[in-house]
């Protein structure tokens, strides 16, 4: 069972890095930035979240799971308002 | 220390100083970009703009390469828990092996920026990008050395800190790449 929620987690994350890939592609297409920008960053923070409870093994310590996934939350949203701010001028 | 505490350290698993040095990472990592987009309000033209440079391809290439080669180090672990041992070994070194993958292709994407007169010094984004990207290159030079050890002292206790340093160097990773070659 740990197996296949590896496998699971292996093939999430490959899907998530093309989610990524996808949303680059339509930003170059002309989609809003600021839109591409969230996207790429709950991306990101999915991927992360992964790592954390599937290969660190966090899903077997759910208040660690949960204080990590909460700070990195934060910080992703922290990210994102620099991008914001910075504007998106291209 | 009370209980409540020590059965709070307990839960988590693994090494706790492993754990200690994953933050410390984090936070080091953290701020580094954090910067980064700071440093980006001054100029967010230029930093878009310099960032067309870089290779997306390659980056998103060495993300499927990097979450790959973690999941063969979190399979390690499981095969040696298993007593397969030939198993865990052949999958740390195949981990390994990808993380020399990871370096090629970065390795191509400095040459390439070089070939450009592209160096540390050109702006204030390539200070970072080379600092970010090159911080976060030795770490995986590191790792590789690391999964390379535990798999020739391949007890479950060794590969098991081996591994979690590994997926360290991928939880940064695909945390760097959105935010260095992508938000631009």
């Amino acid at each position: 069972m740990t197996r296949d929620l590896l496998t699971r987690a292996w093939i999430w994350l490959i899907a998530l890095s093309g989610g990524s890939a996808v949303v680059a592609l339509f930003v170059e297409q002309g989609m809003d930035r600021r839109i591409a920008g969230g996207l790429i960053l709950l991306l990101a923070l999915f991927k992360s979240r992964t790592i954390l409870a599937r290969y660190l093994g966090l899903a077997a310590a759910p208040s660690w799971r949960r204080g990590f996934n909460l700070v990195l939350s934060f910080y992703c949203a922290l990210l994102l308002g620099l991008y914001l701010v910075g504007g998106t001028t291209l | 220390m009370s209980d409540a505490s020590a059965s709070m350290l307990d839960e988590l698993p693994g090494e706790l100083m492993m754990w200690v040095l994953i933050i410390s990472e984090l936070l080091v990592f953290g701020a580094g970009l954090a910067v980064f987009l700071s440093v980006r309000l001054t100029d967010p033209v230029g930093f878009a703009e310099s960032q067309d440079y870089l290779h997306r391809t390659g980056a998103a290439l060495n993300t499927i390469v990097l979450v790959s080669s973690g999941f063969l180090a979190a399979y390690a672990l499981r095969w040696r828990e298993a007593a397969q041992r030939l198993k865990a070994r052949l999958a740390l070194i195949a981990a390994a092996l990808l993380g020399v993958v990871f370096l090629i292709i970065k390795g191509a994407e400095y040459a390439d920026k070089a070939a450009q007169g592209i160096g540390p010094e050109t702006n204030a984004f390539f200070t970072f990008y080379y600092l970010l990207t090159g911080f976060h290159a030795a770490h995986v030079v590191a790792g590789i050395v690391i999964l390379l050890l535990v798999a020739w002292k391949d007890e479950p206790r060794n590969i098991e800190t081996g591994a979690a340093f590994w997926h360290m160097v991928d939880l940064v990773w695909v945390l760097l790449f959105p935010v260095v070659y992508l938000l631009g």
